[in-house]
């Protein structure tokens, strides 16, 4: 396995002094957050923390109150707060016709806070309990639509408001059972006990977690919080990974590490309607089967890892085709205005809807995700996905087909070792299928402008993240997106992000 | 006839507006936090009470309660009941660390099931609660932040004198019977003490609450006193005594400072507990509780019956 590279912290020296100026802002952060309501939280793992960092667990380890090196239990958290601002766009029509999915050319900001506390504990060898509480205020673009693969800000959420809500983000059981081989070291880290594990050994995972925290994990792009903004690099945009509308869920998974090579195996529960909260629990008839090959190698002397995804959904979605042939039978009746059963509220009258053909339908995709260190701390990365693109979006977003790539290092070379800056491409395709149902007018969950001229949609990003006393960054950003929503007729569009990041 | 359309006319108005007037005047009750059962701090022992043995060295506990009660709130107009939050399952997740005498503690509470029925009583319309896992996956409820401190005594002393203070962080929908809705604090006296196999508990304190709906029949009129006491037998299981177990009841109560001991503002609730527990001085020791009582005094959010279950991993470290 390769080991995750370090994240970004300072010396040492000054710890003491600087902590309670840290705990300070931290706190009056903390404070702003749920006072303002100003603030989805990211379900995709966090980043590891370094001895270097201040942190409970390191403070307790240095007074020699705690063993990191073989823990019983760990505490961490985060606070993360993400502004992005829009500026106006050309855009020839907005939700022609009555859809209600448009990204508005006006100018607008949205945000994100975060707040996450991370609790394990060892119940018995092998064995670890982990519950992660959070806080989320948030105000999306456009209430989160008008985008596809390349939703702004990775922590938004379906279901977010702007005043605060706490939630149990994950709630999940992990076994270890070794089968020998060489030790491996796990360094203690938000969800993550420290331990020494069998370099061959099947890990097992059950609850409340996001798929994100076993497969299609990057080295590369690493903790979102820490990297890139915008979804198109959080992982693959058209995985339409089972999850509820905050992109947890619950399930089970197994994984099988076997010296350079690792097979993942998970089934998790989908949402009851696409993009809801609630879940349905019936695993054997509804779920979203994950299977992952990973293979870990050394070239030129850096690490760097290919891993094969593939998923089957098995879901109440509906098909674009008989979307599309309900309509044409039945226009007067079978239109997004007449929905008589869940629907996004279209009040498109000549337009097709999914809300008159979900049934148990499957979806497919195969996807490829690589990284590459190039240097000790420079690496690069590389994602690309194929969808069936035969179905709607059920959790995630409404991409049938993505790619994305780019590169990320650490300010070593300029002597700000825990400096973050990243550049990436994301790209995200429909399928001809999609295109012709949103074309006559139809939405799939946050995209539909009542019209359409096909493009793929596109985001180009680059961000620099400056390390500010040893746990806390701030991060400027900014993201060119074209044709969004997949529509050749609107944009591109300009967004301008910061970030305050801070972990203890 | 003229005059008999008129008075026909004049009886329908007067009905119309009389109907009308009894529909303005029912209010839809919003909801409350119906959860009587203040769980103490983990690894405080009892369910409700706090032992206060904080041994000195840096020490913490994790600990999962599972709880049901029946019938936790059910209005009665005299001629029938409504039980307005018939099902109550929780579970709370807590996590303690304890220093010197102090203990530090979060609580976080997961609604596995909140159901019961809605009815008129009076001039209010009630709707009961719909909660269940499946349309509610993520669910957590007030979190609880709290302190306490022991002042007199020693962690096994004959009388422990202390205090604790609690700050409850307001999340969720009033309509799921969870929550005020509002920010709540507890000031508590907190006594405890150890004589030979005679253990005991209890609390005296205020919750400030500032949710007054004393309009509504049943329902929070804001600040309450609280009251409680424990006393049980603790018997070494094991020969080395490393493991006990503690037996004995637990009553515990509420009462609105503006209708105090009021019939119908007052909760008197009783569990009996059974724990056994680790007792070693070092490491990581594991308690696992067993509670079942009934309300007492039914009234006010106190159930028909409840279960309790709760498993504590903790770690004293006498210093």
């Amino acid at each position: 396995m390769i080991n995750v590279p370090p994240n970004v912290r300072c010396s040492r020296a000054s710890r003491g002094a600087r902590m309670f100026v840290r705990l300070l802002c931290l706190g009056a952060a903390t404070q702003v957050l749920l006072v303002s309501e100003s603030a989805r939280a990211q379900a995709a793992p966090p980043a590891g923390h370094e001895e270097e960092a201040f942190d409970f667990m390191n403070l307790l380890s240095h007074h020699g109150l705690h063993n990191l090196d073989d823990e019983s239990w760990n505490a961490y958290g985060q606070f993360t707060y993400i502004s992005s601002w829009k500026l106006a766009f050309q855009a020839p029509y907005t939700n022609a016709n009555g859809s209600i999915n448009s990204l508005v050319p006006d100018a607008e900001r949205s945000f994100t806070g975060t707040f996450t506390l991370f609790f394990g504990l060892r119940l018995w060898p092998g064995a670890e309990a982990y519950f992660v509480p959070e806080v989320i205020s948030e105000r999306g673009l456009s209430q989160i639509r008008g985008l596809g693969g390349s939703i702004q800000n990775f922590e938004l959420q379906k279901t977010g408001s702007e005043t605060p809500q706490l939630y149990r983000a994950r709630l999940f059981l992990r076994q270890t059972i070794g089968f020998g081989g060489e030790r491996v070291v796990k360094t203690s880290n938000p969800m993550q006990l420290g331990t020494t594990v069998d370099r061959r050994r099947l890990v097992l995972t059950a609850g409340n977690y996001s798929l994100l925290d076993i497969f299609d994990r990057n080295n590369v792009t690493g903790d979102p919080r820490q990297t890139f903004f915008d979804m198109a690099f959080m992982t693959h945009s058209s995985w339409d990974f089972a999850a509820d509308a905050r992109g947890y869920s619950w399930g089970a998974a197994a994984e099988l590490y076997w010296d350079d090579w690792v097979l993942r195996l998970g089934r998790m529960a989908p949402p009851q309607h696409p993009n809801v909260l609630a879940v349905d629990f019936r695993l054997w008839k509804y779920y979203g089967d994950t299977l992952e090959i990973e293979h870990d190698h050394v070239l030129f002397g850096q690490p760097g890892a290919v891993r094969i995804l593939g998923y089957r959904n098995n879901e109440v979605i509906g098909r674009f085709d008989e979307a599309i042939a309900a309509y044409q039978s039945d226009p007067n009746n079978n239109n997004a205005g007449s929905c008589t059963g869940f629907n996004y509220g279209s009040g498109n009258f000549a337009a097709p809807d999914l809300c008159w053909v979900r049934k148990l339908n499957q979806k497919l995709g195969i996807g490829i995700n690589i990284e590459q260190f190039v240097a000790k701390n420079i690496g690069v990365f590389f994602r690309g996905m194929y969808s069936d693109g035969k179905t709607e979006v059920d959790a995630f977003d409404p991409a049938d087909r993505s790619l994305s790539l780019g590169a990320v290092g650490k300010g070593t070379l300029w002597q700000r070792p825990f400096d973050v800056a990243g550049i990436g491409l994301g790209m995200s395709w429909i399928s001809k299928i999609h295109a012709e149902y949103l074309g006559m007018g139809g939405i799939d969950g946050f995209v539909g402008d009542g019209g359409l001229r096909q493009g793929p949609e596109g985001v180009f990003e680059v961000f620099y993240s400056v390390n500010l006393l040893n746990a806390i960054w701030l991060a400027g950003d900014y993201e060119f997106i074209w044709n969004p929503g997949f529509n050749r007729d609107r944009g591109p569009v300009n967004i301008i992000g910061a970030k305050v990041h801070a972990e203890f | 006839m003229p005059s008999s359309s008129w008075r026909c006319a004049l009886g329908s108005v007067v009905t119309l507006l009389a109907i009308c007037a009894r529909a303005q005047a029912q209010q839809q009750a919003q909801g409350f936090a119906t959860e009587r059962l203040y769980l103490s701090a983990p690894g405080a022992g009892w369910f409700v009470m706090d032992a206060l043995d904080m041994r000195g060295g840096l020490g913490g506990s994790f600990a999962l309660t599972v709880g049901y009660a029946r019938n936790v709130w059910h209005l009665s107009d005299g001629t029938r009941s409504v039980p307005i939050v018939s099902d109550q399952a929780v579970a709370d997740l807590g996590a303690a660390v304890t220093y010197d005498r102090w203990r530090l503690y979060v609580n976080f509470e997961m609604p596995l099931v909140i159901k019961g029925q809605g009815g008129t009583i009076g001039d209010r319309s009630f709707s009961g609660p719909s909660v269940d896992l499946g349309s509610n996956p993520d669910t957590l409820t007030d979190a609880r932040i709290g302190v306490d401190m022991r002042i007199v005594g020693t962690a096994a002393s004959r009388f422990r004198l202390g205090a604790g203070a609690q700050l409850f962080v307001p999340n969720g929908n009033r309509s799921e019977y969870a929550t005020d809705g509002t920010y709540r604090g507890m000031g508590r006296v907190l006594f405890a003490g150890d004589e030979g196999a005679v253990t005991y508990a209890g609390q005296l304190g205020i919750h400030l609450r500032p949710l007054n709906d004393t309009s509504a029949p049943g329902t929070p009129r804001g600040s309450e006193l609280l009251f409680g006491a424990a006393l049980g037998a603790k018997l070494p299981v094991s020969p080395s005594g490393s493991t006990a177990i503690v037996v004995g009841p637990e009553v515990f109560g509420a009462t609105a400072l503006r209708d105090f001991f009021g019939s119908t503002a007052t909760a008197l609730e009783a569990l009996l507990s059974a724990r056994l527990e680790g007792t070693g001085e070092e490491g990581l020791q594991l308690r696992v509780k067993l509670a079942g009582g009934a309300g007492v005094h039914q009234q006010f959010g106190a159930p028909d019956w409840r279960v309790v279950f709760s498993i504590e991993a903790f770690n004293h470290n006498a210093r």
